[in-house]
């Protein structure tokens, strides 16, 4: 075997496994025969380990082959004219972002396995799960925006279905809509951003985006400054910069690995991977550099004083995790990739370790407590004039509920109550369908 | 004359006490106490009480009843349980007949084995179109019904088809001849406005107003999570609101709470005192003075979880680090009922709040009338399960007919699981009863080995019985597991002291634990370094929430985090190992507790340790409880117990009961050295209590989820005692072993067939195990309560399901029998009663499950990412628990428990009301007294006990479930064994 195809063969192996594994873990289910739960985890046990060891083997024969970005070609050519492309890319921050995620999500789903054991929605969980690891591997392998938006949809949607995990109560799948909406912009973005890249620049290979020399020779100034301002909002929507800040609280529905997995460590950073690779696209941009910067300073800093006031773990948490997410993006916009990255690996698992063990604060306090010798509590505000109103805008996360509520919701609810009232009043003019519309109501 | 404003404020906060009381009655999650779910409806009787409180809360008062029919199966309840049950209900009644020849007790039976499907409206309609209801006969009809039903036509499905039809047609006859019963549907008390505008325009007020007062309350009531604390929390809740939300930022919350700023500020200017705010608040929402108390308790119970903790704050502050937060239920009940009127007032948009509100009554909606259909289902249903044919319904005449609908109605689905329930707990009732009965009295050793005193915990049965299986030459005894030091405490590495007591009792003395040599070097610079790893812990605790720390820890820290991540969650017993020897904490420095009164005033309490007089007074009365005081061995062990475990919220939940959700090593450890001390021991023989110069007492503790048993104050031990204590050392390991396996067999994830080995390594890797939400069982399964001699109940295999009371009847010079009831009792039908609720609603009385719990103010847990503060226990600590009432077997005669009764009126209640059982065990025979309303009737023995003569392991070896009582080591094995 060639070295060539030794990579493209344990590149195709890292999607394999999960993806069998899905299979094998899924398929029982439907037919309503689910699997018995040691059998099921067993089989999500292997499917993440023999990712994890394709991954690293693809890693050391990509090292040797030199170490230069490759790109595997895997299909496409499917519509006239060639232009969508099934296309991976194998480089260093590809396959770093694809083990640290593979890697994390095979712990979470040891952790899961005992935690979840005897759960109703045991095996819906890990389906999800393993969904979720394909689209990661599909969001840091890819080497076209076809290949992107797939992953990027799947992590979404397990991530909202998760979030709505425990859906006999209506707290959270009132959530999980509302992180799904929130995603839908973002994947709208990107929808736009590769429409564009495809009729711009006649492919949707995302190599030319991610080496400076391809973003400047295929893309004029203006094209670029277009499609990264357009990732940007995508990866924004999905880390919870602002102003998309509002949905993070609320995913802390599902079970609490999930909830860590997903916005403690991964997801959340998915925005920052993607903002990282598409960085020689923000140097040829200044605007968008400019906006990247100011989303990540901003939310670094609403974060920072959101977190003060939570009085809830889960909460305290996630905004602490997305404060640092803030700094990550702003270390990208200012070409600090090496230092982003490795923020975000430490932001990932640091933020993972605390996640699962949030339901242990009160042991940690104690303990912390003990060596002290006094109370934790710190006695601490903010002092002054302006403590009344910092305080109320830490409380009430920065209003972005309320505000979102007014400047969003509320004109789109509204159009959408008019357009079917005229819908209503047009068709109820029509023979035949007046009826249907009178029953309608 | 109208009331004055003072009259009216007293008889409003009179109204919110009452109120009051119906909220959960729990504390800090960290003190966790088991109390009566239900407490406020205690002057109910039970079956009464739990359908009224099932109303108020939307819970359930049973069982679904398919559970109850599934026990049918496996045995659990036979059918003449059943029946006794429904003739206790039914009492003269139960003969008369009530639908042809069929009677009352034998149309309830037939309808409570089999059920009645339970539909209406387009359910229903879809159940006649949709289903084969009206083509084929019912799939789980009694033999003698699809006998007669069949006799009718042949077995083919045309004659069946045109059976059940006709039978359906008959039915929906006998249902029109049979008069409508009047509607009763009186105008209910006043619901909230929030249910009337949920109700006619889909608007949630709550959904507005409850994510702002969670915050708000959560950040005033937190104990330490926050960085910031609410300014100027110190005045109370309903001034930090007024002074917060007043800011016209606050507007910006949500567009109905537009008008907060303006209201808040105007109702600022008025300076009012909170109780007055309310009632201004309540004139405004348009509640009639008549209607303030069903209001109010709607309010209060909309956010019952976070009232219930203010109330309790506000009660108990010596439970809190936070002792000075002025926390008010009428404050949070002004605040919410300002918050409501903001919303009401967006709500109503241009219309003024009183017209606003006067439509919203008005357009109330009756319940509709059932229709024909919905009234002949459940009387096709009966007439199946007894075998009716269509010509027979036919014949009814119009009074039959109605005859037998309001039989029907009678027996609704609650009055139906009431029976079966009373069916369930009878059968297991009965199951002791036999077992004590026919149990032969295993005499204890004469001259004991060593004693062990333990806890009247139901888990510490399994633990004496392999101790006693271990070495047949100890004796065990039991009490309650404070061993009455009831005291505030504090540790040597404790930095708050805590109660250690039942919760019933506020302790007056303060006891603190010492290091023996504060002054050496080691213990020093130990003191020193701990304080240096506090800080850097705290430094990184807040540290990581902010902006420049926070990038620091984790760019520098986060990537080693990997490390104890995968350890910790792969490997929990070697990640354990290897923190211990990362953080070396050489041996722990020697400590001593300070017991002796003290004249420095306490930092809690009244008085700062005991004098010997009080000391002598807490050992007297517990030796004499026990009924041992006049032959106690030389080595006498005292074992507290207590639970630790990882990413456990509820981990206080399963401490000790009777140190009020603590762990009882040091109240062990206290009543050990108060008995050692000559001076208490010279006043006691001088009342005549003589404590054998030879004897020793050595405290310790038991970890229940580990089955660890750690020593106190070893370095005391006589010389002379030291092999003796070995030997009981040994004794405890083998027993921990062994009681370890036998707990192992209720975890699925412990194959059965693994072995003593394997159970010690896996409860220590579930007790350190950060993904194990079920690290162990705690009280789930609790059932009786045996108060009287060991001899009685030894050898008997009682699967951790008993706690046992020591009490020697033969040695009550009268009162010992009351003072351990009233010790005893209250902690254990608290136990008892919150397992049967959160185990009968789990997500309405119980938390539900665990996993997305999310703990809030270091207080309670929160389900996800906002919710009211849940309460009871969660789904994974009672999911094996058989919800029943605790039966109580006290060995006296019953004239003697009379005599107790007599004097302890809050018991003889309980017992009157049935919220517990109890029977008497007479001490002399074996004979049996169940006590019920009408006296006390004698026990027949119903199954023989079954034995088996190798010990625990054979009985419970290789099975999951719950397992019948069993002799496992009767008078006869024991001389085998010797």
């Amino acid at each position: 075997m060639s070295p060539d195809e030794a990579l493209r063969t344990a590149v195709l192996a890292c999607f394999a496994a999960p993806a069998l594994a899905l299979a094998a873990v899924a398929a029982p289910s439907f037919f309503r025969r689910p699997l018995p739960e040691g059998r099921a985890g067993a089989i999500v046990q292997t499917g993440m380990l023999s990712c994890l060891a394709a991954l690293l083997a693809a890693a050391l024969l990509w090292d040797r082959a030199g170490g230069a970005p490759a790109v595997l070609a895997l299909g496409g050519g499917w519509v006239t004219g060639g232009a969508f492309a099934f296309d991976l890319v194998v480089d260093g921050w590809s396959l770093g972002f694809a083990i640290l995620s593979v890697a994390i999500c095979g712990v979470v789903s040891a952790f899961s396995f005992r935690y979840l054991h005897q759960e109703r929605g045991f095996h819906r969980y890990f389906i999800l799960l393993v969904a979720f690891v394909l689209g990661l591997l599909l969001v840091s392998l890819a080497g076209s925006i076809e290949v992107l938006y797939a992953g990027w949809e799947v992590m979404g949607l397990s991530s909202a279905l998760l979030v709505a995990f425990f859906h006999e109560r209506p707290a959270p799948v009132e959530s999980g809509f509302r992180v799904l909406a929130f995603y839908r912009i973002g994947d709208a973005c990107m929808l736009a951003a590769a429409a564009l890249l495809h009729h711009w620049s006649g492919s949707g290979s995302l190599a030319m985006l991610f080496s400076r020399s391809g973003a400047e020779a295929a893309l004029t100034p203006g094209h670029a400054a277009a499609i990264a301002v357009l990732l940007i909002a995508a990866a924004g929507a999905k880390s919870a910069l602002l102003p998309f800040s509002t949905w993070l609280p609320r995913a802390m529905e599902g079970p609490t690995p999930s909830s860590a997995v997903y916005y403690g460590a991964l997801s959340i950073h998915a925005g920052c991977f993607l903002l990282l690779r598409a960085s020689p696209l923000l140097s040829q941009s200044p605007l968008a550099r400019g906006l990247a910067a100011s989303a990540g300073a901003a939310t670094a800093i609403y974060a920072a004083l959101v977190t003060r006031a939570q009085s809830d773990v889960k909460s305290r948490l996630c905004f602490s995790s997305l404060t640092q997410v803030g700094i990550i993006f702003v270390e990208i916009a200012l070409g600090l990739k090496v230092l982003a990255f490795l923020h975000m690996v430490g932001n990932a698992c640091y933020r993972l370790l605390q996640f699962l063990s949030a339901p242990n604060i009160l042991h940690d306090i104690h303990e912390l407590e003990n060596d002290l010798g006094g109370s934790i509590a710190q006695a601490g505000a903010p002092a002054g004039a302006s403590a009344r109103w910092l305080y109320l805008l830490a409380l009430e996360r920065g209003f972005l509920d309320g505000m979102i509520e007014r400047c969003i919701v509320q004109p789109v609810a509204q159009a959408v109550s008019r357009l079917d009232r005229l819908d209503r009043r047009l068709c109820g003019s029509l023979p035949g369908l007046a009826r249907e519309a009178a029953d309608g109501d | 004359m109208p009331p004055t404003a003072a009259d009216d404020t007293a008889a409003l906060s009179e109204i919110i006490e009452h109120v009051a009381h119906l909220l959960p009655a729990q504390g800090p999650i960290s003190i966790f106490i088991h109390h009566n779910t239900l407490h406020a409806f205690e002057s109910l009787p039970f079956e009464e009480a739990v359908v009224r409180a099932g109303e108020k809360f939307g819970c359930e008062p049973f069982l679904p009843e398919d559970e109850y029919r599934a026990e049918f199966l496996r045995g659990r309840i036979a059918d003449a349980d059943l029946e006794l049950a429904l003739r206790e209900e039914l009492r003269d009644q139960a003969d008369l007949p009530v639908l042809g020849d069929i009677s009352r007790l034998e149309l309830r039976r037939r309808i409570a084995r089999h059920g009645l499907p339970q539909a209406s409206g387009p359910a229903l309609s879809w159940l006649l179109k949709e289903t084969s209801a009206l083509r084929r006969y019912r799939g789980d009809l009694p033999p003698d019904a699809r006998e007669a039903l069949s006799a009718a036509g042949s077995e083919d499905s045309a004659a069946e088809l045109a059976g059940v039809l006709g039978l359906w047609e008959a039915c929906l006859s006998a249902a029109r001849r049979s008069p409508q019963s009047p509607a009763q549907e009186p105008a209910g008390p006043m619901p909230r406005l929030r249910d009337l505008i949920l109700e006619s325009r889909g608007v949630d007020l709550d959904a507005w107003v409850h994510p702002l007062l969670i915050r708000l309350v959560a950040a005033f009531l937190d104990q330490g999570l926050a960085h910031w604390t609410l300014p100027g929390r110190e005045r109370g809740l309903y001034d930090c609101f007024l002074d917060l939300y007043s800011h016209p930022l606050a507007s910006l919350c949500g567009r109905w709470a537009a008008g907060l700023p303006p209201l808040l500020k105007e109702e600022r200017d008025l300076k009012l005192y909170p109780m007055a705010s309310l009632r201004r608040s309540l004139e405004a929402l348009g509640v009639r003075p008549e209607e303030r108390e069903s209001y109010l308790e709607a309010t209060i119970l909309a956010l019952r979880g976070w009232g219930g903790m203010v109330r309790q704050l506000g009660k108990r502050p010596d439970r809190v680090p936070a002792r000075s937060l002025p926390a008010s239920l009428t404050e949070f009940l002004a605040v919410r009922l300002l918050l409501q009127r903001a919303a009401l007032a967006f709500a109503a948009g241009s219309t003024p709040v009183a017209e606003f509100v006067s439509s919203l009554r008005a357009a109330r909606p009756g319940a509709a009338a059932p229709s024909l259909e919905e009234r002949a289902w459940p009387l096709f249903h009966t007439a199946q399960l007894c075998g009716l044919q269509a010509a027979q319904v036919a014949d009814l005449t119009a009074e039959q007919a109605c005859a037998w609908e309001a039989e029907v109605r009678e027996f609704s689905t609650v009055a139906r699981r009431r029976v079966l329930h009373a069916a369930y707990e009878r059968h297991l009732r009965g199951r002791l009863c036999d077992a004590l009965a026919q149990h032969a009295p295993v005499e204890s050793p004469a001259k004991p080995a060593f004693q062990a005193i333990f806890c009247l915990d139901e888990r510490e049965e399994s633990f004496r019985r392999h101790l006693e299986e271990v070495e047949p030459e100890a004796e065990t005894l039991s009490t309650a597991g404070f061993f009455g030091v009831a005291m505030y405490y504090q540790g040597a590495t404790d930095a708050h002291p805590r109660p250690l007591c039942p919760i019933a009792i506020r302790p007056a003395h303060f006891v603190e634990e010492v290091k023996a040599d504060p002054g050496s070097t080691a213990v020093r610079w130990r003191s020193t370094r701990r304080r240096g790893a506090g800080r850097f812990g705290k430094a990184v605790h807040f540290g990581s929430a902010t902006l420049a720390g926070g990038a620091l820890v984790t760019a520098l820290l986060g990537p080693l985090s990997i490390i104890p991540l995968v350890l910790r969650v792969l490997f929990p017993r070697w990640a354990r190992a290897w923190e211990g020897s990362l953080l070396p904490l050489e041996t722990a420095p020697v400590t001593r507790l300070k017991l002796d009164r003290a004249p420095d005033p306490p930092p809690i309490g009244t008085h700062s340790g005991y004098t010997k007089a009080e000391m002598a007074q807490v050992v007297g009365s517990v030796l004499r409880g026990l009924g041992a005081a006049d032959r106690l061995a030389e080595l006498v062990a005292v074992l507290g117990h207590g639970s630790v475990s990882l990413n456990n919220p509820h981990e206080s939940a399963h401490d000790c009961g009777a140190c009020g959700g603590g762990r009882g090593g040091p109240n062990a450890r206290a009543f050990a050295q108060m008995a050692n001390d000559p001076e208490v021991r010279a006043l006691l023989a001088g009342e005549g209590l003589r404590i054998p110069k030879a004897t020793w007492f050595v405290g310790a503790q038991r970890n229940t989820c580990d089955n660890s048993v750690d020593f106190y104050d070893l370095d005391l031990l006589p010389k002379r005692l030291e092999t003796r204590f070995d030997a009981a050392a040994k004794a405890f390991a083998r027993a921990r072993r062994h009681e370890a396996h036998e707990r192992c067999r209720r975890f699925e994830s412990f194959p059965t067939s693994a072995g003593t080995g394997a159970a010690v390594s896996h409860v220590e890797a579930r007790s350190h195990d950060l993904a194990q939400p079920r690290p162990e069982y705690g009280h789930a399964t609790n059932a009786f309560c045996i108060v009287g001699r060991r001899e009685r109940t030894r050898g008997l295999f009682l699967d951790r399901r008993a706690f046992l009371v020591s009490y020697d009847p033969l040695k009550d010079g009268g009162g010992t029998l009351e003072t351990t009831l009233s010790a005893v009792v209250p902690v254990v039908a608290g136990i008892s009663l919150e397992y049967y609720f959160s185990r009968v609603d789990p997500t309405g009385y119980g938390c539900g499950t665990k996993l997305p719990h999310n703990i809030a103010c270091l207080l309670g847990v929160m389900d996800g990412a906002q919710s009211d503060l849940r309460t009871g226990l969660p789904w994974q600590m009672v999911e094996i628990h058989e919800p029943v009432r605790l039966f109580m077997v006290v060995e006296c005669l019953p004239d003697r428990f009379d005599r107790v009764l007599a004097v302890q009126p809050d018991l003889r209640g309980l017992l009157e009301r049935r919220w517990l059982f109890a029977a008497c065990l007479d001490p002399d025979s074996g004979a049996l007294w169940l006590r019920e309303a009408d006296g006390y009737r004698p026990w027949r023995p119903e199954k023989a006990l079954a034995a088996v003569a190798e010990g625990s392991l054979a009985w419970y070896g290789g099975k999951r479930g719950h397992l019948p009582i069993a002799e496992v080591m009767g008078a006869a094995s024991k001389e085998g064994r010797a």
